[in-house]
């Protein structure tokens, strides 16, 4: 019964499915965690914090924006 | 002349089948979206119908599964019938359930219906067991769990991440990112969903002669017909089945429906790719599930949840039954086009009845 299973394209939704949806969700997570504190560090007038968080937002709405167009376009290319 | 107007019977079949699955499962797409007030109900449904449309141009790779193995295609005209009792069996199904205000699975009722019909022409042989194993059952049993894994480290996770930010800000950045995860469960469950039908309608024509049986490919006209149907459906809309979805399992912040809807597309297009023809409902039922357990076990309404597990049991079996019968009803009248006219108008006098009676309940409640 076992080998009537395709493991290797069960694994693949396994591996890819964690990757992508705990991968992206962390990054948006941090992404915004950087936004919020880019503009409440900008307000208070520290400019240093602010520049690491702003860049910590660019990174993780980076990474969603690429992981979802390659996503997509591994779609469309299979 | 008979086998074409049989033809033509199965594909507006098939694709009625599919307007219903994309009614059916718009509480899928778009209820975490409107119970977090990311999307006005009017916006989240018709954004969630473009992006079906498009999802249904992804990929073939779920129609070829569906075409090639789930049953033995035959070129007798009688297959015909096959695909017709099996659709029939789906549709009814779905109706039930829609009437029902129960979240169960189109895929799996379109799939139990054809294998159902199958078995009753073909007996045990007509029907490929291990495909449907392999294939169909067990990543059906491994999606609602992995997405319910997924979905609760993932919710974990951004409490961990976000929870020193101020509140507003990181709800409404939450609400935006389900514009985005939102999309992407929309285009998912076209990419999935909608090639179900594809592989449905290739197989009748297959069996009609007018495709190879050696040469697998989908006509662009079934890949456009199949996408406006379900587009079509999902812009319908099964909003009782959305108010389920959306706050009776438990009610949802902006973080756990972006968790939520993020795990889901991430199950539902990984399968995709591969071709599993997936069950959409189950797959983000069990996000849902997932992203209200891992914060607060008893946030869950573990009651709904069990109808939902209950619906998700049935399903195979039921539709598979429905499919089987409905197949036989319609050979009582010999293999010609008699059998699916009858059986065509006997569900629209189905549907027509339960829609009234719907009404007719609505109208009580709304009066009360």
């Amino acid at each position: 019964m076992l080998a009537v299973i395709d493991w290797d394209a069960l694994l693949e939704v396994v591996w890819v499915s964690f990757v992508a949806g705990i991968g992206v969700t962390a990054a948006f997570a941090a992404g915004l965690l950087g936004a919020t504190r880019w503009v409440d560090y900008g307000r208070s007038g520290r400019g240093g914090e602010a520049i690491i968080y702003g860049a910590l937002a660019l990174i993780g709405f980076g990474l969603v924006a690429t992981a979802v167009v390659f996503g997509i376009v591994t779609m469309i290319d299979r | 002349m008979d086998a074409d107007l049989i033809v033509v019977i199965v594909v507006a079949t098939a694709l009625a089948f599919d307007f219903t699955n994309g009614f059916h499962d718009t509480a899928n797409v778009v209820a975490t979206s409107i119970s977090t007030r990311a999307m006005a109900p009017s916006v989240a449904v018709g954004y969630a119908a473009v992006l079906n449309f498009a999802g249904a141009f992804v990929s073939l790779e779920v129609a070829a599964t569906v075409a090639n193995d789930v049953v033995q295609v035959s070129t007798d005209p009688e297959f015909l019938l096959v695909v017709f009792g099996g659709l029939v069996g789906a549709i009814a199904w779905n109706l039930i359930t829609w009437y029902f205000g129960l979240p169960s699975s189109s895929s799996h009722a379109l799939i139990g219906g054809i294998v159902g019909a199958a078995f009753i022409a073909g007996g045990a042989d007509s029907v490929k067991g291990d495909g449907l194993l392999g294939k169909v059952i067990m990543p059906a049993l491994v999606a609602p769990v992995l997405a319910f894994t997924v979905a609760g480290i993932a919710i974990l996770l951004i409490y961990k991440i976000v929870g020193s930010a101020r509140p507003g800000p990181a709800t409404r950045g939450f609400r935006g990112g389900q514009i985005v995860s939102g999309g992407l469960l929309a285009l998912a469950h076209g990419t999935n969903d909608a090639q179900k039908t594809m592989g449905v309608i290739t197989l009748a024509l297959v069996a009609n002669g007018t495709l190879s049986q050696s040469d697998f490919h989908v006509p662009t006209w079934v890949v456009v017909s199949a996408a406006t149907a379900i587009a079509l459906g999902t812009y319908v809309g099964g909003w009782r089945i959305i108010k389920t979805m959306g706050s009776r399992i438990h009610k949802m912040d902006a973080a756990q429906g972006f968790a939520a809807q993020g795990a889901g597309s991430a199950v539902i297009l990984a399968s995709s790719h591969v071709g599993f023809p997936l069950s959409t409902t189950h797959t983000i039922s069990g996000a849902v599930i997932g992203s209200g357990a891992a914060k607060r076990l008893s946030a869950v309404r573990w009651g709904v949840a069990g109808n939902i597990v209950v619906a998700w049991v049935l399903t195979l079996p039921a539709a598979a039954l429905i499919g089987g019968l409905t197949y036989s009803l319609t050979r009582l009248f010999g293999t010609g086009a008699l059998g699916p006219v009858v059986v065509s108008l006997l569900i629209l006098a189905g549907a027509w009845v339960l829609f009234m009676r719907r009404a007719q309940t609505a109208r009580a409640v709304a009066e009360v």
